[in-house]
């Protein structure tokens, strides 16, 4: 009966580094894209449509939770422009590992919205997704091709 | 300068004013009916044989029809004659009682138009002499328990030259116009017509009673045909006036069989039986299975009526093809139409305006919350798989909707048109012709039960 040989370190780097990188693209581009959907109505998109629907998301959050308008809709009408920015971030490499933590707490945040609308399925996905850039933050070291570094690559 | 003058308006005056605007409010609505009563040249004038359940209905139905007058009222039972006559003073005819149809029929000599609402097995009599009389008829279905009843009622309207409208009011509901001339023949969204179920289901009920100071005498109720008090009052469960549950709530669905497929059957079989109700005659569970001819194929049509469940999904008739199914009820919450996966998109019908996506219910995409932005298009995902347990079974249809709703009771259109007949405005929906085939058709299941076995029919059985 045969030892199992261990993998090589400089080949465990490799698959740790594709393992960030799928994972790092997957959170960048589910990021970028509900910043988009943000600006679509009617299979068209504008600013127009954004302020419109974050509009409607601020009232729906209000009108069924203890937050007050003036917190929601501020908190709207940024929302969609940090999804697009963190989520190209993220694609492009920039600052990941201070992205992930920006775009995790991001998350939290909406969390925190669907848990004071008592939304628990959408809290349960977002759940997902939090530990998804837990994930990310615990492989961020192996983060290759990349725009701009962090400081301790 | 002119001076301000003081109105004058007492405390008295202001309680006199007030109680009479007060009254006007509270009679309001029965004002509003009572001034489209009418007097002109299009003012009908009505009388109405029999004032029970029925008869109370196409009364309601009819007050909201503008220059209609209730002329007279007549049924052999004070309590419900009484009631008729209140009902319609209410709303302000003025209709003369009668217990004989024939002495309302010769006091008031300028009715335009008779409504008989009585057992079926006095519709032959009370049409004929009705229509003999010179009065157009409503008459409400089953045209007769019989079909020689029902014969005889075609015959003296084609004698007379007077109107016989027969109360199948399906075939006057926009909805299943719609559904008929639109969507299964016009442009023919159910591609193929090759099945159609039909049912009715209908929870266990008690007898009908009655209040006993209230009891006709029997050597009256003798002389109208009646047995005694109960049979009065439940006679569509005996067999010497009525053709029983097939007949009086079958009626209706079998009816729309012959209609929607535009055709009369060629075999009927059934069975059924008198299981439930030791108290009755007629048969309380009826299973059927028609065999239609239709220019693509033989349909093959089956209908039951259960009086001892709702459970199944109440009254409905269901047509289906190869390539969509329909639905239809008088109930709209029961009525949807089906995509089959294989029929072309739908979407071109969508723009047309001719199907809906449902708002709501069976086929509607999930409730958007406040705070969700409206999906543009349905996600590509929505059928659920999970429901897929064997290889063999097909896709599931998609469901959609009618964009043609009923505002007015269900009888309403069905009267409108019978009174547009007699103005000459329109075609009457359900003339006697039509409804003898139906009736032929409906009261052959009966014999079909009692003989078990399968029975033709040939073209004769619907004509007269």
């Amino acid at each position: 009966m045969s030892e199992p040989t261990p993998s090589s370190p400089a080949a465990s780097r490799c698959e740790y580094t594709w393992a960030f990188l799928i994972l790092r693209l997957f959170l960048g581009l589910r990021t970028f894209f509900e910043g988009v959907e943000k600006f679509e109505k009617g299979g068209t998109y504008s600013f127009k449509n954004y302020y419109e629907n974050m509009g409607r998301m601020a009232q729906g959050i209000t009108g069924a939770s203890f937050l007050p308008l003036w917190a929601t809709r501020n908190y709207a009408h940024t929302l969609g422009y940090l999804l697009l920015v963190l989520g190209a971030a993220l694609l492009l490499g920039v600052k990941t590992r201070v992205t992930l933590i920006l775009t995790g707490l991001l998350y939290v945040s909406l969390s925190f919205g669907l848990m004071a609308v008592q939304e628990n399925e959408g809290v349960a996905w977002l759940g997902v997704y939090i530990g998804l850039f837990a994930g990310a933050l615990a492989l961020v070291r192996h983060n290759r091709f990349v725009l701009w570094r962090d400081r301790f690559e | 300068m002119p001076t301000p003058t003081t109105t004058g308006f007492t405390r008295r005056d202001f309680l006199a004013t007030g109680a009479k605007l007060g009254a006007a409010f509270i009679a309001a609505p029965y004002l509003a009916r009572a001034a489209s009563i009418g007097s002109g040249t299009d003012s009908l004038n009505i009388g109405l044989i029999g004032c029970g359940e029925e008869g109370r209905v196409l009364m309601n139905a009819a007050l909201k029809i503008p220059n209609i007058r209730f002329r007279a009222v007549c049924d052999i039972w004070p309590y419900n004659r009484r009631y008729g006559e209140r009902l319609l003073e209410k709303f302000g005819h003025d209709p003369k009682p009668f217990e004989d149809y024939r002495e309302m029929l010769s006091a008031v000599p300028d009715l335009d138009a008779v409504i008989v609402a009585t057992p079926d097995f006095v519709h032959a009599e009370h049409t004929n002499t009705s229509l003999k009389a010179g009065k157009h008829v409503y008459c409400e279905k089953l045209m007769s328990n019989t079909v020689e009843g029902a014969r005889s009622m075609v015959r003296t309207a084609r004698e007379t030259g007077r109107l016989l409208q027969i109360g199948h009011q399906r075939r006057s509901n926009p909805r299943y116009i719609y559904a008929r001339d639109r969507i299964v023949h016009g442009n023919r969204l159910l591609g193929r017509v090759t099945n159609a179920i039909a049912q009715w289901n209908r929870a266990v009920t008690e007898d009908l009673g009655f209040p006993a100071k209230q009891a006709i005498p029997e050597d009256v109720l003798q002389r109208y045909g009646y047995a005694n008090m109960h049979e009065f009052r439940n006679w569509r469960w005996f067999k010497r006036y009525s053709g029983g549950v097939i007949s009086d709530l079958g009626a209706h669905q079998i009816d729309v069989f012959n209609w929607m497929l535009g055709s009369n059957p060629t075999s009927v079989i059934a069975g059924g039986g008198r299981d439930y109700y030791p108290n009755h005659e007629w048969y309380d569970n009826v299973f059927v299975i028609y065999e239609y001819p239709t220019a693509e194929q033989v349909v093959r049509a089956s209908y039951h009526v259960l009086t001892t469940t709702s459970a199944g999904g109440g009254y409905n008739e269901y047509f289906m093809g190869d390539e969509g199914a329909l639905k239809m009820s008088e109930n709209p919450k029961y009525t949807k139409l089906y995509r089959e996966d294989r029929a072309p998109d739908w979407g071109e019908w969508v723009k047309q305006g001719l199907v809906v996506r449902p708002d709501s219910g069976e086929g509607a995409l999930p409730p958007v919350k406040p705070w969700e932005k409206p999906l543009s298009h349905p996600p590509m995902m929505s059928k659920s798989v999970s429901s897929v347990v064997d290889v063999r079974e097909t896709a599931e249809l998609s469901a959609w909707d009618m964009p043609v709703t009923l505002d007015k009771a269900i009888h309403q259109p069905h009267l409108e048109n019978f009174f547009d007949a007699i103005r000459g405005k329109a075609a009457l929906n359900c003339p006697g012709e039509t409804a003898l085939a139906s009736a032929a058709t409906i009261l052959r299941v009966n014999e079909a039960v009692a003989a078990r076995k399968m029975l033709s029919f040939v073209p004769e059985d619907f004509t007269a």
